[in-house]
Parts: C-alpha cells; structure tokens; sequence
C-alpha cells in the first residue's frame, strides 16, 4: 500500500456535481433475467461509433444506438453451451477491416464472432479458467489480451488465432487477473491487475518479433512457440483489496479496488531495474457505495470523463484530466437498484449506457 | 472550490485540531500555538505546491494523450475506407444491420409509431430477421439468436510453468504473513475476509521515513522560530514521529545541505573508484562475485537450486596438478620452447635480462602501456595483503589526491573510444587480458565507461561552445566542466609543459579568450595522433599520473618496467595449482592476452630462482610470488600422500555404511534430512554440521575422503545397482560416478568410445534422475477427474518415469499455501525431506497432474540425487503405452481430503469437494 507522506497528498475529487452536462435516462430495455457483466460501445471503427454490444449468461448481444434514446437491436448471439456466463467482451476487427466482437467468461473459452458475417470466426481454448477481461490494442486491433483467473494474462492474433504470449510465470499474478488494459500509445505495454491486490505493467518490447512473426503464421496455431512473459516491469500495490479495474490514463494508470474510489497514479520505473519502481498517487475520484468487486468504469472515447456505477445503481460521471477532478453528474433513478458491473460512454460522452446486475440496460443521454 | 474541500479534508486528516489560537504572545518565545500557525502555512504551501503539480502533470498528460486518441481515431476512420470499395450488400452484415435499424425506425414513424411493447420470449421466438425497437420503458427487444457451436472447455488449472528442475523459492513468492483475501464461490459476493488463524496480521507498521516535504517543513519552522522543545514537539505532533527523530533529522538536513556541493565531485570520484577498483584488485577480490554467485554443486551461475551467496566450501584435499601428455611441440609463437631454442641453453638470467626487455614487442600491448600505473597500483595492492589499513589509507590518498588527474585519465580512456575504433583496441588491450579469465570484471569496466560516456553526452548537450571534433568537443566539455569545478591554475602550466595534457585546451580556450590559434592547431594535431596511436598517448598519460602519483605515495624505482600485475601473479599461482609447471598451459588458459609462454616461463624460473638464491633483483612482487609458490608446492606433494592413503584404505567396511543402515530403517517414519555440505578441514568430528544434522558427508563437502561420515557408493557390477543389494540403491541414493567405483553410463551408441571401464561391461541403472532419462509423459483429459498423465511408450516395473519438480519452500510457508490450496481443493504439495516441501502449483513439471488412486500403477519415491533431494516417479508394474499415471499420494491419514481416505473407493483428487482440515501434502 502506497502510503501518501506529506506533500505527497493526491487531489481528491469533491463529491458535489459541477453539472457540466445534465444526463436523463431516455431509455431502458431488459434483456433478461440473467445479469450482465459488460457493455461496450465499438471504438475500433468509425462506422460503428453508435454500436454497442452487451453480454450476459450465455448471450453475446449487438445494439444501435439511435436518436430520440431509441436502441435497436441488431445481432443476438447464443452460446450453445448452457453453462457458460460471459464476463466480458471487447470489440475488435481484423486486418481487412471485419468487425469482431470477442467475448469471454467462466468456461475460459474465447469466442471471436464475425459480426460482418454472424458466424464465430474462431474460439481460443487455453485459459484453465474463467477469462475475466478482454481488451483490444487500438493501435493494432487485431490483437487482443485477456486477463483469466488461471492467473495469465494472455495475448492473442485474432487473425491467425495464436496465442502469442502468455504474461504469467515467477513475476507473475498470484490470484485471478480480473482486469487489463493496452497503453494508449506505447504499443509494448500492458498494465494487468487482480485479487492478488497489486497493478502490474508487463512489456512486451523482448518479445515483440513473436507478435510479429503471428501475423504472418501459417503453420497451426498450436505450433506457434508461444512465449511466457515472466517479469513484470513493474508491480505496484496501490490497493490493499482486490483490484477489479485498471485503464491507462497517457502515461498514467487509473484503478479501482473496493474501497470506493478510483486513484489516479503515476508509475515511476527505472529503466535499468525492472521490477523496482514507486508509486506516486495523484488523484481519487470518490465512488461512494462501491465496495464490491466486479464493478468497472469505462471512458469515452478520448479519456475525458469515465462513468462508473455502483452497488445501488447510480452512476458518477468524473472528469478525467482535470485536477482537482470534478464530478460533473450522479445519476440515479428510481427503478435503478441492482449493481451496476459496467458502464459505456459513448464516442464523446453524451451517451452513458448501464449494464445491470438485474439485466437491464439503460440509456442516459445528455439533455442541451 | 474543489480544491478548498479537499484541502480541508486531507489537514484535517494529517494533523490533531491546532490547539486554540490565542494571538500573538511574545515575540522570543513561542507557544505552541504559533507554531502551529507557522507548521499550518507552510503546509498548506507544500500542499499548494503539491496541487500545482499535480495540475501540471496532467496538463502534460493530457497533451500527449489527446494527440494519441487522435491518432486511434483516424484509425479508425481509416478502417471504413478501406473495406468501403470491396463491401457489397452482404459482405458487413453489421452494416446491414445499422442501416436496417435506422430504416425500421422511420418505417415505425411513418406509421404512426406502432409500439412493439408486447412480450418477446427470451429463446428464438423471432425466426425472422426484422429488427425490433423498444422504446422509452418499453418491453424486451428480440431477433433470431445465432448460435455458437459448442467448443469443449478445459479442465480447469492455473497458468503454471515447466520446471525441469527443482527450484528454491525467492523471496517474494512467500504468503507467509501475507494477508489474502478470499471470497466465497458460494455467495459470490461481498464476502472478503482475511485469514487470521495464526497469521498475525501485521499492522503494516511502515518505517516512518523522512520525505523530503517534511524535511522542508523542519527545516523552515526551525528556522523561523528557532530550535526548541516546543517547536520540536509540535512539529513531532504534527508529522506523527519522535521529537528525538526530528531533531536528528535537522541537522542531518544542515549537514546534508553543507555536503551537498561535494556531493557533486563526490560523485564523479565515485566512478573513478569503480574503474580503479579492479586494477588493484587481486583475484580473490575479483573473484568475490564469482563466490556469490556461481553454484559449486550445479557449476552454473545463478543457481536457482542452491541460490547465491552460498556457504563456499573448500576442499581439504586438492587436486593434483593436471599432467597432459606434452607431445614437445611448441603452443605458439611466444612458445617458451621456440625462445629457448633460439637463445641456445639460456640461462636463467638471460631469461630475466629478456623479460624485461619483451614487454615492449609482446602481444599484449595493454598491460605493458601501461606498466607504470599499473605497477604503482600493483604495489599498493600487494602492500595491502601485509598491510591492509595502512595501504588502504593510501589507496583513499591517492583517490582523493590525485582524483583531478584521475578523472582526466577517465575521460581520457573513454572519450577516443567514442570516436575511433583503434582506441577501442586500446580499451579491449586494457581489460581484455581479464576479460578472459573473469569476464564479469571487463564487463564492469565497459559499464563504468558506459556511465561515463552517458555522463559524457550529457555534459556535451548542456555545453555548446565552439565544436570541431565532436569526439574532441565531448572530451573537453566533460574536461572543463570537471576543470571549472577543480579551478586549478597549475593546469595552464602544464599545458605549456606538455602536449599530452591537451584536455585543459578547452579549459584555456575558454578561460582565457586570447588563446593563440597556433597552439590551438598544435593541438589539435596532437588530438590526431591521440586517435592515431591511442596506446602512444595512454603510456603518457599514466606517465603524466606517476608524476601526480608518485609525489604523493610513489616511492618505487621505475627500473622495474614491467612488472607482474597483481592479478597475473594471482592467476598464475591457480595455473600452477591447475596445471602445474606448465607454462604453456598457464599462459593460454589463464594469462592469455597478458603474458605470452615465454614470459610465463622466465617468471616461473625467476621465482625458482629467487627460492633458492634468494636473489634480490629489487622486484618485491617477486620474492612475494615465490613466498606462495613454495608453500603452494609443498602443501600439493602432502596431498599427494594423503591420496594414496585413500586408496588403500578404500574398503567395503568402511564406518560410513553403519550410520546409512541405520538411517534407512530410521527413515521409515521419518523424513529425510536435508543435507548442507561441511566445511571441516580435518575428518569430521564431532563439530562437523554433517554428523550433526545426521546426514552423510557427500562429494561436496570440504572434509578430506577418508571422512568416517562419507558415503561411500557402491561396488556393484552385474547386478547394475537395481536392487537394494546395491548399497546405493538401498540408501535410496542414486549412483555418483564420482564416488561409486564401477558406475558409468555409455554415451550414445558408443562409436565415441566409451569410458574407461572399471569392473565389468555393466551400465549402471540407477542414475536415471541425474541423467534426465525420463519417459515421454503426455498432459490430457483424465478418465477420472480433470487432467491426468499419459504415458506414451510402455514402460517395464520399476522403470523410472519422470520427476516430480516444483517450488522448494519451507514447512511453514507450505502450511500456509495448503491452506490457500485447500480452498481450491487442489494441492500440489509433496514432503520432500525435513526441511522443504515441494510445491508444483505454479512451477512443476507434467507429472504433477497425474492423479491419486489407493491402486497404482506408478509410486514416488525420494531419491538423493548427488547431494539433493528429489522425487522420482516409478512404474509399480507393467504400464502399457497411453495409460494414465496414477500414484498413491500417501497423505497422512488425518490430514487427508475426503478423496484420499481409505476406505473410500474414489480415485481422483478432484471429484469431491470437501476441504480438509489441516493441509493435505503427497508423501512419498
């Protein structure tokens, strides 16, 4: 635990709406009875800005976001295998361009879906347990990570189907990995977190000619001369509970644990010795009644304000890069009582939608 | 606004309520009260100043993310365009489908907004693609699921890596006094707690360092009202910590600040040290990491087994001398036999009178260059065996005297190497003659300079003066900046002395504006030959250091111009230890780069020489030399004797067996002892940690042979040491060929030739583990519970099939892992002896998931493996090829989980689900 000395004080955010933007829930449609754990709007490409997807049970579910607060439905998939109940989802696309939606959850299967054709593409089985968080490189959106409570992260060519390497090992994870999360812009870099309380940034740099040789595989998948990625470059214990969400700021790292805030902070390493490194807490944004794990916030699509939900099913919109931060809005409504796992902000922020515990789904927008 | 709050809150958090402010009172002395006030502004000072960067960083961050998401965008963009020319109607249907949606919507207003709000089914009520909209509040929305084949899932396990050898665990990897958080399948939720059975939570009682705010904060509030009890106390109150440490802490703060200015030359000298450290360093100082870090037992470096810094056992007993059969030709050029020849019957002076005269023409340049700093540094080193404070007092005089001209001499080694390659020469010349022998000290020399260079270009970046040369710009930046920190007005003398200190030009150039051009183009030819003949130059410069060196220490005659390194004379001893008197061997094995055959001879001589006419030639460094030689020698000859007592006394009935016998029926109920080699320099007594512990003394303790406590291996022959008549096998050791007399193995198919045979023509057959000679074992889906192991070929009795490896941890640390494991109701625990158990969860091998049956087909077993415990998985009958592997775990009967238990018919480790109390570990 990081422990913040004098003049080390991160700014904390005051819990009193600026209200910048108004929001008001325009929508709301129920999918069913089974809770859904992630919803997510398509960054990846800008044709589908307004398509989201949800998933939950064994339902992977495509929606439009039309004007007026209308959501339409557009592709429905169903897991053939009862059991499953998928935790999370990421869009992604592949080197021609085809959208993907990828999806994971407790059978620790991957399931990559052609949304351009309604067909899997391709399933990734290796995960020995539930795959908690998929997350696709912006940069390069055929590839994806996930984080699994076999306690690897692991990286994934959605093109060729490799598993390409797996970030585990003496470094490695001590319990279930529940969150990961690309760095914007250095394309090496990965930041992982989980149940074993700690944040750790992983480079890829060394291995990165395996990334490389993926794209251009031709043998079977499965003789690909997968990597283990042992060491991280850095491990910070920032929380002192599970770490359930974690997103790069810039250069900055946000996380969540369950004590009802998300900190903002800065990883110093040293460049000459990896693994050693400190902390430097610059930020908190309070989220009051946040104290169970499995909730995670989303931003949109250029990082200045993230919504999260919490256990009683309101949101807190944040500013992200101001400092203090501000909150700009709480939302809450009266049918909205179930725990809130996810939330979506749209390309600019004026649409956050909610993903429920109950499975609902609403839809806020902001009011001019 | 935000700010005031926060601001607020967090003083409120850090600091007791001020106590009432009750005005002014006096102005000498000060209550707690003003204190307090002036404790209150300057931290709300640091605070602001906390927020104003914090602000900055993230206006910082927040420039350079926004051009990244910038970038993603048109990437994104970018994705449409190129997939627009080849996309038909029904290549996206993603597309089709947002444009569908958005055609339903208008559609659905054109008719008056028919609502669909009736009730969907959640399974395929909607066969039809249509595209349903509920709006505001409205009901579920469907279209026609898709279904996802069904993809068999894995049984479940943790990412785990493979092991080919057991590991000792680091540090980091201990749960021990860790809290952990579990959180309960069952209520999925909410449910964290801590697991406080016998752990005591350790109240994370931080050592409460100084930040450098605080130190601010002391040093101001001293400063403003003075250094009292009162302001001490406050100020403790306030930053939670002792008023002893706060008064502490100030003046280490003043002192700090007062030493702050030679910090900064401090720290340049600092590097000088580095670099001069292994020059003076004899081989046992440069062996120091070698010690810590090389593995005597597995003979690898960073032994993850055995670990570093392990006890270093020396051997009572040496060996001797290698003896190769000399066929008489010459090694090589500098073949002493060649020199010899040429001479016609030299003389052993002659032989002298040559030696000092070949420096000069021998290979290796480096060494003789620079001979007289060397010698210099040499003597001080040797001096430092007899006198090791006194020369290390003068070591620090010659450091911290001469530390201008060393500095110069630094730059002057690393800068030519930046820009010429010829330098480079010089530099591999330099430490090249180590880098063969002990390459870990070449490769510090090369990061030292790496610093340097480093330091270097920095420096050049903060300078731009007028530049020609950039390797010349980089020398003399570096040069000035160290000059105008030294401010020596001798320097410009010297200038005028001698071209080889063209370093201080910049110096002058820049001091002194009316710097002849002439002299400045002398020098810069002088830069020329620098590069041209970098050793030309360095013997000037170390000439240039006798002059500083010599004024203060300095007191050897230059007559000795080639003198023998301090590390020569070491590395030469080990070559007679190793090859004996065989200077061939010495020199290429071990002096190779430094001293060439012939001069590894004449010194070999010369010492012979000095031993028996105690000559005195004046070199000091030799009569040392031979002081160690000479008891080198006798000490090999005693040993010799020793050796053949040894093998007269080599018998069957040697003491070593009672104490195995007795340890084999000990250990049926108890576990093996962990073995740690003695050190006893004499046989082993009672002191002797072997006796102690109860083990065996093994090849890698330091007590000689015919220690009463070895084991002493086996005999056999044509029984190939397969049944418990082989003493080894009894003991449940594997053979050593380096202790048992007739154990050998074959090598391929034996077209290479095969060992020399002792006894009879019978390959021993237990050293499978030490030779890896495991079957294929395959990893698959288990007839009984998740994974299992398959064997691929078939496999006779008592074949061995593979090791069982993983994590080497304690006892305690294994309790407190089972528990861990208990809850995910999978161990892979296994009692290795008494002091390690053996944990595969993360770090094992295959066989760590073959299952438990109470009716096997396989056994483990532990097996001393040349001083190390491991565990060998056997077949306990005929297993033919692609059965699965099953082996009791023989967990003790109280501690065992429900699927284990006797009576019970269940075989896997997995089926039932009930955590056992108390931990559940394999025993072999």
């Amino acid at each position: 635990m990081a422990k913040s000395g004098l003049g080390c004080e991160p700014a904390v955010g005051s819990l009193t709406a600026s209200r910048k933007r108004e929001y008001k829930v325009s929508n709301r449609v129920h999918e069913g009875k089974r809770p859904l754990y992630a919803i997510a709007f398509n960054f990846i490409d800008a044709r589908y800005y307004d398509i989201f997807a949800t998933v939950g049970g064994n339902r992977v579910t495509v929606y439009r976001c039309l004007e007026g607060g209308l959501i339409a439905v557009l592709q429905a998939y169903v897991d053939e295998e009862k059991d499953e109940s998928f935790y999370t989802l990421s869009w992604a696309c592949d080197i021609d361009g085809t959208p993907f939606l990828v999806a994971g959850g407790s059978n620790g299967i991957i399931r990559v879906i052609n949304a351009g054709t309604e067909k899997i593409h391709k399933s990734f089985v290796g995960h020995g347990d539930s795959v908690n968080e998929i997350r696709t490189q912006a940069l390069k959106p055929s590839l994806v990570v996930s984080a699994s409570k076999d306690e690897s992260v692991r990286l994934w060519n959605l093109h060729t189907g490799i598993c390409i390497l797996i970030f585990a090992g003496a470094g490695g994870h001590r319990n279930e990995v529940l969150s990961v999360d690309f760095h914007p812009s250095d394309i090496y870099r990965i930041a992982s977190c989980g149940m074993d309380n700690t944040v750790r940034i992983w480079s890829m740099k060394e291995f990165w000619t395996y990334v490389e040789k993926s794209f251009t595989w031709t043998d079977l998948p499965s003789k690909f001369p997968t990597k283990y990625v042992q060491f991280p470059v850095f491990i910070a214990s920032v929380h002192c509970n599970y770490v359930d969400c974690t997103r790069w700021l810039g250069d900055f790292v946000l996380s969540k644990s369950v004590d009802n805030e998300i900190v903002l902070w800065e990883p110093k390493t040293k460049e000459q010795s990896p693994g050693e490194g400190a902390v430097d807490i610059l930020q908190k944004y309070p989220v009051p009644e946040c104290d169970i794990w499995f909730i995670k916030f989303s931003c949109d699509f250029h990082y200045n304000s993230a919504a999260i939900g919490n256990r009683e099913g309101k949101i807190f919109v944040w500013e992200l890069q101001s400092s203090p931060p501000g909150l700009i809005a709480r939302l809450s409504h009266a049918q909205c009582k179930s725990p809130i796992r996810q939330t979506a902000m749209s390309f600019d922020g004026s649409t956050i939608l909610s993903c429920c515990e109950d499975g609902s789904i609403w839809r806020w927008d902001t009011v001019s | 606004m935000a700010s005031k709050a926060s601001s607020s809150a967090s003083e409120c958090k850090s600091e007791p309520p001020p106590p009432q402010q009750d005005g002014g009172d006096g102005e000498g002395n000060c209550t707690p009260s003003d204190v307090m006030t002036i404790i209150d502004s300057l931290k709300k000072q640091v605070f602001s100043d906390r927020c104003t960067y914090i602000k900055k960083r993230i206006e910082e961050n927040k420039q350079k993310l926004s051009s990244m998401t910038q970038l993603v965008h048109n990437l994104s963009k970018v994705r449409r365009n190129s997939s627009d020319p080849s996309s038909d109607l029904d290549a996206n249907l993603l597309s089709r489908r947002q444009d569908d949606a958005l055609c339903t919507v208008n559609s659905l207003e054109q008719s008056g907004g028919e609502k669909d709000s009736g009730s969907c089914q959640e399974e395929s009520s909607y066969a039809s693609s249509t595209v349903l909209i509920g709006n505001n509040f409205g009901g579920k929305n469907g279209v026609r699921l898709i279904k996802l084949l069904e993809v068999p899932k894995l049984p479940p396990y943790t990412t785990w890596i493979f092991l080919d050898r057991n590991q000792i665990m680091t540090e980091d990897q201990s749960v021990v006094g860790r809290r952990r958080i579990y959180y309960d399948q069952n209520c999925g939720e909410a449910l964290i707690c801590s697991d406080s059975e016998d752990d005591f939570v350790e109240d994370e009682e931080e050592k409460k360092d100084f930040a450098s705010n605080e130190d601010f904060l002391i040093r101001m509030t001293i400063e403003q009202v003075g250094l009292s009890d009162v302001v001490l106390d406050t100020l403790a109150q306030n930053l939670e910590k002792n008023s002893v440490d706060i008064k502490g802490r100030f003046e280490n703060v003043l002192k700090r600040e007062n030493s702050e200015e030679c910090d900064k030359n401090g720290e340049a000298e600092a590097d000088v040290r580095v670099e001069e450290a292994f020059v003076e360093k004899d081989l046992e100082a440069a062996l120091d990491s070698f010690d810590n870090l090389f593995c005597r037992r597995c003979l690898v470096f960073d032994c993850r087994l055995h670990g570093c810094s392990q006890d270093l056992v020396f051997p009572a007993e040496k060996q001797h001398p290698w003896i190769n059969s000399d066929d008489g030709s010459p090694c090589g050029i500098h073949c002493y036999r060649l020199a010899s020849k040429s001479e016609s019957t030299a003389t052993t002076n002659s032989h002298m009178a040559h030696e000092h005269e070949e420096p000069t023409h021998s290979a290796a340049s480096a060494g003789a260059q620079l001979s007289p700093r060397k010698k210099i540094k040499g003597s001080v080193g040797r001096r430092a065996k007899s006198h090791q404070s006194e020369s290390a007092s003068s070591n620090a005089k010659v450091v911290s005297e001469s530390s201008e001209s060393d500095m110069r001499n630094n730059q002057d080694s690393t800068s030519p190497q930046l820009s010429s390659s010829p330098s480079k020469n010089k530099l591999r010349g330099k430490c090249g003659a180590r880098k063969k022998t002990n390459k870990r000290v070449a490769e510090r020399v090369l990061i030292c300079i790496k610093k340097k260079q480093k330091k270097m270009i920095q420096s050049d970046a903060d300078s731009i003066v007028s530049g020609s040369l950039v390797a010349r710009d980089m020398k003399l930046r570096s040069d000035t900046r160290n000059d105008n920190k030294n401010s020596s007005s001798s320097m410009t003398n010297k200038i005028m002395k001698s071209p080889t200190i063209r370093n201080n030009r910049k110096k002058t150039v820049q001091q002194l504006d009316n710097m002849n051009p002439k002299f400045d183009e002398a020098e810069h030819d002088d830069i020329c030959e620098t590069s041209k003949e970098p050793s030309a130059t360095d013997g000037d410069e170390s000439e240039r250091k006798e002059e500083f060196v010599d004024e203060n220490i300095c007191k050897h005659d230059k007559a000795d111009s080639k003198p023998w390194k301090v590390i020569e004379q070491s590395l030469f001893l080990k070559g007679v230890e190793i090859f004996g008197r065989n200077s061939c061997l010495i020199a290429r094995n071990l002096l190779c780069g430094m001293k060439t055959c012939v001069e590894v001879f004449q010194y070999m001589n010369n010492i012979q020489d000095n031993s028996t006419y105690r000559a005195t030639d004046g070199a000091i460094s030799l009569v040392e030399g031979h002081g160690k030689v000479s008891e080198l020698r006798t000490r090999s000859r005693f040993l010799r004797r020793r050796g053949r007592v040894r093998r007269l006394k080599y018998t069957w009935k040697s003491a070593g067996y009672h104490s195995i016998r007795k340890r084999i029926t000990e250990r049926k109920d108890q576990p093996c002892r962990q073995y740690n080699p003695c050190g006893c320099q004499s046989a082993c007594g009672k002191q002797c940690r072997c006796l102690l512990n109860g083990t065996c003394c093994e090849k890698y303790c330091g007590c000689p042979k015919i220690c009463k406590n070895r084991f002493r291996g086996c005999h056999c022959a044509k029984s190939q040491c397969r049944s418990r008549q082989c003493p080894c096998f009894a003991a449940d050791r594997e053979c050593d060929p380096d202790v048992c007399r007739n154990c050998w193995v074959g090598c391929g198919d034996g077209t290479l030739g095969g060992p020399n045979q002792r006894g009879d023509n019978y390959e021993c057959r237990n050293m499978k583990l030490l030779l890896k000679q495991r079957q294929r074992v395959l990893l698959g889906r288990s007839d009984v519970s998740g994974w299992g192991a398959f064997l691929k070929n078939s496999v006779g009795k008592h074949e061995y099939l593979g090791e069982y490896t993983g994590e080497l941890i304690s006892h305690r640390e294994a309790d407190k892992r089972g528990k861990i494991y208990d809850r995910e109701n999978s161990s892979f625990l296994f009692n290795l002896n008494d002091q390690f158990v053996l944990d595969a969860y993360r770090k094992g091998d295959k066989l760590k998931f073959a299952n438990h049956s109470p009716d096997p087909n396989c056994y483990a077993k532990v097996i001393m493996v040349a001083g190390d415990h491991r565990v060998g998985i056997f077949a306990k009958e005929r297993i033919s090829a692609g059965e699965e592997l099953f082996y009791d775990y023989r967990y003790e009967p109280d501690r065992a989980p429900a699927w284990a238990r006797k009576p019970e018919s269940s075989v896997s480790k997995k089926d039932e689900s009930q955590p056992s109390s108390g931990r559940a570990k394999k025993l072999a």
